[in-house]
């Protein structure tokens, strides 16, 4: 088990916005048992863009979900800020998904029938939150959506849908964004766009990013890359670089 | 191809179970009537065979020559020589006759039972009837009862009644046995007691027989004996066996099963199109969803033909297996109506279920043809789909259907102008029998219009009502959004409940008018309280007075012709009267305000035809008697005038001389007033003195009309309209709030069955709604875990889909309620002259309020998909 723990890179300041300590997903595939995750203990702190890498099926995703409260994990605990999330009931967990936490996923991020300004505040909308117009007019100038914001999904590029899922996610300031996979299915210059934002918001909006990929050159943008195999945290490194990454990576799968 | 097909079939079986649904109800309307309906028939026929079949010989009466309009001279009756003729035969065993007149029969309150006095027969020996419960009579005071007549009276063995004799005296007999004289026309109008033999006679002063029944002798047949009854009686009687009898009396009641038949057919019918848009639209919408597998199968190289050869096979087992459970709830279902039915229709004990080879060949014809045809044209747009759509991203998700053409909105427009124009056509040439046609194919255009501009205006219609419920919360602004982003599906999901709103408000604007323009009739034409006629009397003197019994057509309680006592005064035909005595009664009365006598004659002569002329004595015409005048005043109407009835007016106008003859009296008359046709049947309106000119035999009042005097107390005027009659029970009283009541309930009763006859249309349009929602929720499925990801509450995502659901159904039957209301008025309109519109405004409430129900019922299933499915889970699969 002490093999498999990483010991947090210390924060100067605040506490860990995300703590998961001893995470373990274990799935019953007709009498065998498969253990998505084997015991983790990872720490995220405020400010960073984290980013989890592996091969596949070596637990990443099931990881992101357990964090995000998406998924129940068999055992362990995860915190966001002060709350345990893990035994927090289903309501309680859309309420918490809702005004904590942003997501971006791979594709399907947006809902066809709303223009881009609708699928921004979709969100407060469902909290009937009220919108910060100082904040949401900063971010679609950073993302540069402004021309776009009265179009449906179906009239912009995977990479405008993309920026559109970026700004719905940044747009609460949430105390966590997850992102999965959020460049899988672009091309390189949109994805690097959309890794540019996420850095720079961690950056400047002091906003806490997790992202899931197996890409090392979208890992790179990262502060901090941790590496999962099998179900366990095995390696990090920090200020990565693409060739550092894919090494690391090359050696995991070896 | 077929292993394929299957296999695909096992692996979505989920996705048919509402379509099965819709085919199987529809399927068992169809055998279940077909069941019902046999099993009636042949309920009947047992019945009737039974009864007829237990003489060998059945002899009547000839019928006398039938008049041209329709009457007929009342047979002359078969003697007591007749009967030992027919005795003395060799082939006969035994003979009885039956005696046949009628009987005033008095209820619990002392008034005369029924509007007409039942039949009182005798029965004995060798009879097709027996008693089926205690005894026949066999002394002077006993009686028997039909089992229609006890039901009605409430009387039962052992309770003591009383008769009218054919002086009117009071006549107490014991009942000692009820008699069922089954579907047997004769009896079922009007019921039965059975006296006697001898005092048949006495009571009733009829003579001869009505009926004569033979048992033949050993070593004889049925036929040799009718042959032999034949030779005795000649041509003075019909003489049949027991079993030719028997079969004629039930093909006469077969044809009333058949109308019953048909009519339920109808609305099976309607409810298998209704089916039908469901299949095609889930047929539309799985082949939709399922483009990549099609396109997968052309590129592994299957042809075009067989694509929709396997869509096809897929829709026909579909249908059929469907269709067989339909079949197996339409058996179901006809016995359970048999059973229950039975007994009000006249055919009793135990019923033996019918299941004929036609009641199910057709059920699982009509299902697995309707569904293969409903799925013949998604079948052929799988035939389109281009291999390469198996290589391209899911297109299904992110469908937003492609706007409306200007062909479908000039078209539909088109629609609605024609539609329009029709309607206006019948409103201008007035009340026809064409315009109910016509009405009826604008109804079928606009309605087509409905289908081609069906997905614009679910977008116009979901436009507007979406502004307000955006603002309700997040779940209806999402509603609104996906209700319109495939306007296509989602109006025809919506036409199906079209169909079963427009049918529903449709008949219930009709009906609704219907009684309030009768009413208004009643109110103006009528303007009395109450109402006192004779006893309808069923032996009907000959001749052209018989065509004045038509007046109960259109208001039951207009005076009958014919008079109580024409029994008594037998041979002499003459009308029936209210005594000049209950009159006076009724005028000296301080609550009663006016009274009215009301009395009419026939006229026939080759320039006019049959004219029916009435007289209201002590009434002032366009005072006390109103009525629309097309030309003239009815106020002039006096002596030596008469008001003509438009339609019978034959060119004449208000001012010329009119001449009417009959036999020798013949009467000038100056046209006062031409009147429009109202719900009365008389044909012109005559002063009392003209009328006496005209027919020097009528000084007597076919029926009286109260009108209670102002501020009098409605219970003292009741009790002197019934104070008047108390010597006379024959004498019917009707109140006109009765006259009503009664009608009201009929229509009601009407309006109820043919509800119930539509719901399922409505309930299969509404599984259709259920399974489109279904549908678009499984197509939805990564939307919806994207929304509770962002947060969304599971009974958010539930009632988003409530919404969308209820949104639909309030736009079908809106639409639906539309075109009910227009063209229910239109209907009603073309048949009925002088329509007062009426709009059922709770009905149309209640409509409202079952399609917003109808929603949240369609909705829950989909519903709890939607939030069920594991957010993780369906974010991962592609």
């Amino acid at each position: 088990m002490t093999a498999s723990s990483v010991q947090p890179v210390p924060s100067a300041t605040a506490p860990p916005v995300v703590v998961a300590r001893g995470l373990t997903k274990t799935y019953d595939t007709g009498g065998s048992q498969v253990h998505a995750l084997a015991g983790v203990d990872v720490d995220f702190h405020r400010g960073a863009f984290t980013a989890i890498m592996g091969p596949s099926g070596s637990g990443k995703s099931t990881l992101m979900h357990c964090l995000a409260g998406l998924d129940v994990p068999t055992s362990g605990t995860v915190h966001l800020g002060r709350t345990q999330i893990t035994g927090l009931r289903d309501g309680e967990l859309t309420l918490l998904r809702r005004d904590r936490i942003g997501f971006i996923f791979q594709s399907f991020n947006l809902l066809p029938m709303l223009t881009a300004e609708q699928n921004i505040l979709l969100p407060s909308q469902i909290a009937r939150r009220k919108v910060d117009r100082q904040r949401f007019d900063h971010i679609i100038d950073v993302v540069g959506l402004r021309d776009r914001l009265g179009h449906l999904p179906a009239k912009l590029s995977g990479g405008q849908q993309q920026r559109v899922a970026v700004a719905r996610a940044l747009l609460n300031a949430p105390e966590v964004v997850y992102a999965d996979e959020p460049t899988g299915n672009l091309d390189s210059r949109s994805g690097a766009e959309i890794l540019s934002f996420l850095r720079d918001s961690a950056e400047d909006l002091d906003q806490t990013i997790v992202m899931v990929t197996h890409d090392p050159v979208a890992a790179s943008y990262a502060d901090r890359v941790v590496f999962l195999r099998d179900g366990r945290l095995v390696d990090e490194v920090t200020d990565p670089d693409p060739e550092l990454v894919s090494a690391r990576l090359l050696k995991l799968e070896a | 191809m077929l292993r394929t097909t299957l296999a695909g079939l096992r692996l979505h079986t989920s996705r048919y179970v509402t379509t099965v649904l819709a085919i199987l109800l529809g399927v068992m309307f169809v055998s279940g009537t077909m069941v019902f309906a046999d099993t009636l028939n042949a309920n009947y026929e047992e019945s009737v065979m039974g009864s007829a079949g237990s003489v060998d010989a059945i002899a009547t009466p000839a019928e006398a020559e039938t008049g041209e309009d329709g009457a007929h001279a009342g047979p002359e009756p078969l003697t007591a020589d007749d009967l030992a003729g027919i005795r003395a035969l060799p082939e006969v065993a035994e003979a009885d006759g039956l005696v046949r007149g009628q009987a005033v029969l008095l209820d619990a309150d002392g008034r005369a039972l029924g509007f007409t006095p039942p039949a009182a027969v005798s029965i004995e020996g060798a009879s097709r009837f027996d008693a089926g419960r205690g005894e026949l009579p066999s002394t002077g005071d006993e009686i028997a009862l039909a089992t229609s007549t006890a039901e009605q009276s409430g009387f039962g063995v052992g309770d003591t009644v009383t008769v009218l004799g054919p002086d009117r005296e009071e006549h107490e007999f014991e009942v000692t046995g009820l008699v069922n004289f089954g579907v047997d026309p004769s009896f079922g109008i009007s019921g039965a007691v059975v006296f006697a033999p001898d005092t048949v006679e006495e009571m009733t002063g009829a003579t001869g027989y009505s009926e004569i029944d033979a048992i033949a002798a050993e070593g004889y047949t049925d036929e040799q004996v009718a042959d032999a009854v034949s030779g005795v009686l000649g041509s003075s009687a019909d003489v049949s066996t027991g079993e030719e009898y028997g079969l004629e009396m039930a093909e006469g009641v077969g044809a009333q099963t058949e109308i019953f038949r048909v009519a339920l057919l109808l609305f099976a019918f309607i409810a298998m199109f209704v089916a039908g848009i469901v299949i095609y639209n889930t047929f539309a919408i799985l082949i939709a969803q399922r483009q990549r597998e099609l396109a997968l199968l052309r590129c592994v190289g299957a042809k075009r033909s067989q694509v929709f050869r396997s869509v096809l096979l897929e829709s026909a087992v579909v249908g059929l297996v469907a269709s067989a459970l339909g079949v197996l709830a339409g058996v179901g279902i006809g016995v359970a109506g048999a059973a229950l039915a039975a007994p009000a229709m006249g055919a009793d004990g135990g019923v033996p279920v019918v299941v004929t080879q036609a009641a199910v060949l057709t059920g699982l014809g009509v299902g697995t043809v309707v569904t293969v045809l409903s799925a013949m044209v998604p079948a052929l747009r799988a035939t389109r789909v281009a291999p390469l759509a198996a290589l391209r991203t899911s297109t299904t998700a992110s469908g937003i259907e492609k706007g409306t053409g200007w062909f479908r909105v000039v078209f539909g427009l088109v629609t609605f102008a024609v539609a329009g124009g029709l309607v206006a056509l019948t409103q201008i040439s007035g009340p026809t029998q064409m315009g109910l046609v016509v009405v009826t194919a604008a109804a079928l255009v606009s309605f087509t219009g409905v289908v081609v501009l069906g997905p614009l205006l679910v977008r116009w219609i979901v436009r507007l009502v979406g502004l307000p419920l955006r603002r309700v919360g997040v779940a209806s602004m999402l509603a609104v959004d996906n209700s319109v982003r495939s306007p296509r599906r989602a109006a025809t999901a919506m036409i199906a409940l079209t169909v079963g709103a427009t049918l529903i408000t449709g008949y219930s604007v009709v009906s609704a008018s219907t009684e309030s323009t009768l009413n208004r009739m009643l109110e103006e034409q009528f303007p009395v309280d109450y109402q006192i006629t004779p006893q309808f009397s069923m032996e009907e003197p000959t001749g052209a007075q018989d065509a004045s019994t038509a007046e109960g057509g259109d208001d039951a309680a207009s005076a009958p012709g014919e008079g109580a006592d024409a029994v008594a005064d037998t041979g002499t035909p003459e009308f029936g009267f209210v005594p000049e005595q209950v009159r006076r009664d009724l005028e000296d009365e301080p609550s009663v305000g006016a009274v009215f006598g009301q009395r009419g004659g026939y006229v026939e002569d080759e320039e006019h035809g049959l004219i029916s002329l009435v007289a209201f004595t002590g009434a002032r015409m366009g005072v006390d008697l109103a009525m629309g005048t097309v030309e003239g005043d009815l106020s002039d109407a006096g002596p030596g005038r008469i008001a003509l009835v438009e339609g019978h007016a034959d060119g004449v106008r208000v001012g010329d001389t009119y001449t009417l003859a009959n036999g020798d009296a013949v009467v000038d008359l100056e046209v006062a007033a031409i009147v429009e046709p109202g719900a009365q049947v008389f044909h012109g309106y005559l002063h009392e003195d003209d009328l006496a000119a005209l027919f020097p035999d009528v000084t007597r009042d076919e029926a009286v009309l109260v009108r209670g005097a102002q501020d009098a107390d409605p219970a003292e005027l009741r009790e002197a309209v019934y104070g008047a009659v108390e010597d006379d029970p024959t004498l019917q009283v009707m109140s006109v709030a009765e006259i009503k009541e009664q009608f009201s309930d009929i229509m009601d009763i009407a309006f109820y069955t043919i509800t119930a006859m539509l719901g399922l249309a409505i309930v299969i349009a509404v599984f259709g709604i259920s399974n489109t929602m279904a549908l678009s929720v499984l197509e939805r499925t990564r939307e919806s875990a994207l929304l509770r990801a962002l947060g969304l509450a599971r009974g958010q995502l539930r009632r988003m889909l409530s919404v969308e659901a209820v949104l639909l159904c309030l736009i079908g039957a809106g639409i639906g309620i539309v075109l009910g209301v227009v063209f229910g008025w239109a209907a009603a309109a073309s048949v009925l002259p002088g329509l007062v519109f009426s709009l059922p405004a709770g009905q149309i409430a209640v409509f409202i309020a079952v399609a917003v129900l109808a929603g949240l019922l369609a909705s829950i299933l989909p519903g709890r998909r939607a939030a069920g499915t594991s957010i993780t889970g369906a974010l991962a699969s592609e």
